[in-house]
């Protein structure tokens, strides 16, 4: 490597820079940016989630759809199987096709059942769900 | 270029650094582009399969909430009260990051009804739950 420094400087001196130098600087950061590089992407469901001032003024047409700490989910008021929830918003929704979901979920309620559940719900195809808990 | 004219002098110049500089630096500047700065939670959890997950793009920040309420985020425990002044210092940071909460399926609801609540309040509106997508991928 010196070698060949020396011999270029005794040739000419119009070589331009020296690379080198660079070619270290450059392979380093690109190491560092090799290791960093973290490659994790979530798949996700978006909920709201309403501010305690908004809580009073849910849509009028909201269905509700309420996960009991006890496994239970409820449609509006009757009590439905997991698989049946996605029927039930179906049937809804041929009502009033602008209707949103207030997801209640008791204190207590399992985080997977509440996730599934919005999933249903949106298999039902409705997107616009609030979660919301029954204090 | 430096071989070309060197060749009639010096035969033992090494390789052309040329077309591997270019190369070099051609692959810097992908991975600069294609970093994302995620902040990890920094832990695992079980979470519940669902079907119509999307990919989250802005989701960066990773909060996730075991089974038995603890609340990890960027790579380590933090109490539900310091999660909001978390989420103000990276909401100023980067403004357009979203939260993703990665609840454990056994997790309570109440729990994360309050942690949604600690980052809305921190500045952070959209906040999205983590499923597993059924096909696996």
């Amino acid at each position: 490597m010196r070698m060949r420094r020396y011999r270029q400087q005794e040739h000419e001196s119009q070589h331009g820079i020296d690379l080198a130098p660079m070619l270290d600087f450059v392979l380093n950061l690109l190491i560092f940016f090799i290791i960093t590089a973290i490659f994790v992407k979530e798949y996700a469901l978006e909920v709201n989630r309403p501010s305690s001032f908004e809580q009073s003024s849910a849509p009028s047409t909201a269905i509700t759809v309420g996960v009991f700490a006890n496994g239970e989910i409820s449609v509006d008021g009757r009590t439905v199987d997991l698989r049946a929830v996605r029927a039930n918003i179906e049937r809804a929704r041929t009502a009033d096709n602008k209707a949103g979901v207030l997801l209640v979920a008791e204190p207590g309620a399992k985080n997977g059942l509440v996730i599934e559940t919005a999933d249903q719900v949106r298999q039902g195809g409705i997107t616009d769900i609030t979660f919301s808990t029954s204090e | 270029m430096k071989s070309r004219r060197h060749n009639p002098e010096v035969e033992d110049h090494g390789i052309d650094l040329a077309p591997m500089l270019d190369f070099v630096l051609n692959l810097l500047i992908f991975f600069i582009i294609t970093t994302s700065f995620i902040k990890e939670a920094g832990v695992t959890v079980v979470k519940p399969s669902a079907e119509t997950v999307e990919h989250s793009e802005s989701g960066n920040i990773l909060i996730a909430l075991r089974a038995n309420g603890d609340i990890w985020m960027d790579r380590r425990q933090v109490d539900i009260r310091d999660v909001r002044p978390a989420i103000e210092r990276l909401h100023v940071e980067r403004p357009e990051d979203t939260v993703v909460i990665l609840a454990d399926r056994n997790s309570n609801a109440a729990v994360m009804a309050k942690l949604m609540d600690e980052v809305r309040s921190g500045g952070i509106k959209q906040v999205s739950l983590a499923g597993a997508p059924l096909g696996g991928e």
